[in-house]
């Protein structure tokens, strides 16, 4: 992952600070930075986001496919998650490089989604065993300074929020051949329901404290991390250590109290964001890539 | 995707029988009674363990565990000098690890090329075994841990975790302490330790849907630290903690085991009289 | 010799009250731990606290058997000098301040090309001819140099 190399005095002076609740940028132990959202970016897909969280910057576009329904579930729609680490985030991400964190994070996002309530998956079927919508979520990494779970997870639930997936008829003729047809109507979409999808928050154990939101150079300070997705309701969807450092029971325990109460705390003002920037229509103003 | 055009494949796309088979009706197993195999529910009640170390003699050490019938076996490398000369960090050793399913030990037929769910249970094994390893004793050098899993009924990443680490010891790589893993598999107010592949990816039993999930920990048993944690699904936090709780449990179990698998090892190679 | 104890990675052996920690061990908050699997050895080597190490089979056999001599002493300047060329083995990768560690401990290797000393020789620096395991001589001054000379295997004569 891009990282960064401090010194020991750095180090000493980071970890201090945590330890009185006062960190170099001037934030508490649970208090995010400042975040930007925007949604409906890319006029290419079915629903987009940009998030800006610091100086990290994540664009997430959706585009709905009809294929087919997997044949375990043959009633339900999926998700694919695709995760790119653009090399102008970072140069380690050039060529390759950038793989491995890739597949990190969408293989983490499976996870996080890997339940029957974040999203409503038969409500992408189209016709059972044949037809279901496919959406592929595709994360393109445009700068990294640090937190980078979070606001991923953030920036999906916008885009999700923001899709929309035109709505098809099944017409059946006489020999028993089924046809898909589109709505000629653009108006005529379907919504997902993004109540119930989860943010990922992440802690990082400084010292004898756990911190949210890190910045990479309190990432360097951190020997283990615990990232865990927490619904609106206060449910926890994935948990994972992150880092080659262990942790103790206790400590798990505590970060698992203060990931749930922090992730519950950011999910309604996003709500509350994402209905109000909405709410503006056409009204409002579109800040693009130069904001 | 790249394609082996060595090996024999099989059609384009082909379905296992399994789909046919009808879903199971009915069967929704009560929370309050036990569990297919005769174990009980909610008790740290996992699958007698047999593990043994040394049986890859071309291996600086190796190790195979099998607990019910999930089968894996592990081997270890090294230390040897490092493929990546471009690494800042050379102070300390690096640790690489790969899992891997054979391809016939899912009910599934898997394929030979690394899939992404065998990428995420490497970096899991990896994550969990880098707290224990003391890698500054190896700079400039890499240590490979290779896991095949051969049959996978359930818990695979928790008997890997278990399995490596006994194979590092074998190996004589310096540890902290062993890793013992332990996985649980959350079914409404119940759980189930150390879960087959059944009961790990079957249905809920009848209830509302809540609190179902699976939870992965591995445990560094002497210094009571957790190196790994893993989970998905959906359950409050208090089950999620409950689950922790029990899963610590449940490697503890494990260890005794381990311990003398490990004795037998070290008996083994240099008889008490040779030293 | 105290019994024979077993362990494996992780057990708390002792306080360091009682040992020193030694190979195969590491300290955590004031206990020694063992880091590898294998037999516990306390050895009192005249200090007042014993060492206490982890061995495994291998290291074993290295200790060394009673009345074996291993003292011996090595003196650089007989051996190699500023501007030699030596065939030697790697043997480890070195600790975080070292570079390699070099071997040379083999009849095949050794220092390969030597030129004789300023001092003796006018013109200086002469290559050599090895006369036997630890002498080089110059061909024209007849001085004899000492060297760890190297009985270089044939096939890397080819120039």
């Amino acid at each position: 992952m891009a990282t960064v190399q401090i010194s020991e005095a750095e180090k000493v002076y980071i970890v201090h600070g945590v330890r009185d609740d006062l960190r170099v940028d001037g934030r508490g132990c649970e208090d995010y930075r400042h975040m930007e959202i925007e949604t409906d970016v890319v006029s290419n897909t079915d629903g987009s986001a940009r998030v800006k969280l610091g100086y990290s910057d994540i664009l997430v576009g959706i585009k709905a496919e009809i294929g087919r329904p997997r044949p375990m579930v043959p009633d339900e729609g999926f998700l694919e998650f695709f995760v790119d680490c653009s090399a102008n985030a970072t140069p380690e991400f050039e060529g390759r490089g950038g793989e491995d964190l890739g597949t990190e994070i969408s293989n983490t996002l499976y996870k996080v989604f890997n339940n029957p309530h974040s999203v409503d998956l038969r409500a992408l079927c189209i016709s059972p065993k044949e037809h279901c919508w496919i959406l592929y979520v595709d994360v393109l990494l445009l700068q990294c300074d640090g937190n980078l779970y979070d606001a991923i997870s953030v920036a999906v639930k916008a885009a999700l929020f923001n899709t929309r997936i035109p709505r098809v008829q099944i017409s059946e003729d006489d020999e028993g051949t089924k046809e898909i047809e589109l709505s000629d109507d653009p108006y005529d979409c379907m919504r997902l329901s993004v109540e119930n999808v989860p943010c990922i928050v992440t802690l990082c154990k400084v010292g004898q404290r756990h911190i949210v939101d890190a910045t990479l150079q309190e990432k360097a300070c951190s020997k283990a991390c615990l990232l865990l997705s927490v619904t609106s309701r206060g449910t926890v969807t994935c948990v994972r250590k992150i880092g080659g450092g262990s942790l103790d029971p206790e400590s798990i325990f505590e970060m698992t109290e203060t990931g749930k109460r922090v992730g519950k705390a950011l999910q309604s003002p996003l709500m509350e964001l994402l209905q109000k920037e909405e709410s503006l229509g056409k009204k409002r103003q579109k800040v693009g890539f130069l904001g | 995707m790249p394609v082996d055009t060595k090996r024999v494949r099989g059609p384009d796309e082909s379905q296992s029988p399994l789909l046919f088979v009808l879903p199971s009706t009915g069967k929704p197993e009560c929370p309050q009674e036990g569990r297919e195999d005769g174990r009980q529910r909610s008790q740290a009640d996992v699958r007698p363990v047999f593990a043994r170390c040394g049986l890859i003699s071309q291996a600086k050490g190796s190790a195979y565990i099998e607990a019910g019938n999930t089968k894996l076996i592990c081997s270890v490398y090294g230390p040897r000098e490092t493929d990546r000369k471009d690494e800042v960090d050379m102070k300390s050793g690096r640790l690489v690890c790969d899992f891997r399913f054979a391809p016939f030990s899912c009910p599934k037929r898997g394929s030979w090329i690394q899939g992404s769910e065998e990428k995420a249970l490497s970096l899991g094994l990896l994550e969990s075994l880098l707290p224990a390893a003391c890698l500054h004793k190896y700079p400039r050098s890499q240590i490979e841990v290779n896991v095949v899993a051969l049959e996978h009924d359930g818990s695979v990443l928790a008997h890997a975790v278990t399995c490596a680490s006994l194979a590092l010891a074998d190996a004589g790589i310096e540890m902290y302490d062993l890793v013992l893993g332990c996985a649980l598999r959350q079914d409404g107010p119940s759980f189930l330790i150390d879960p087959t592949f059944a009961e790990e990816s079957g249905a809920q039993s009848a209830g509302s849907g809540e609190n179902q999930g699976r939870v992965t920990v591995a445990l560094l048993p002497s210094l009571h630290q957790v190196s790994g944690l893993q989970s998905d699904g959906e359950m409050a936090e208090d089950t999620l903690v409950g689950a922790v709780k029990a899963c610590i449990e449940g490697c503890q179990r494990l260890y005794p085991v381990i311990q003398q698998a490990l004795a037998r090892a070290v008996r083994r190679k240099a008889p008490p009289t040779a030293v | 010799m105290s019994p024979k104890t077993l362990c494996v990675p992780g057990e708390r052996l002792c306080s360091t009250e009682e040992c020193v920690p030694g190979p195969g061990t590491y300290l955590r908050h004031g206990y020694i731990f063992a880091s590898l699997a294998g037999y516990v050895l306390r050895k009192n080597a005249g200090e007042e606290m014993p060492v206490v190490s982890v061995v495994k089979e291998s290291e074993a056999q290295l200790l060394p058997d009673v009345g074996a001599t291993v003292t011996c002493k090595v003196e650089i300047y007989k051996s190699f000098r500023p501007g030699d060329i030596v065939l030697a083995k790697v043997i480890s990768l070195g600790d975080v301040q070292s570079n390699y560690l070099l071997t040379t401990a083999e009849n095949e290797l050794g220092v390969v090309v030597a030129h004789s000393e300023a001092a003796l020789c006018i013109p200086a620096g002469e290559q050599m001819v090895p006369i036997s395991w630890c002498e080089m001589q110059c061909p024209r001054t007849h001085a004899k140099e000492f060297r760890k000379v190297a009985r270089v295997q044939p096939e890397y004569l080819q120039a």
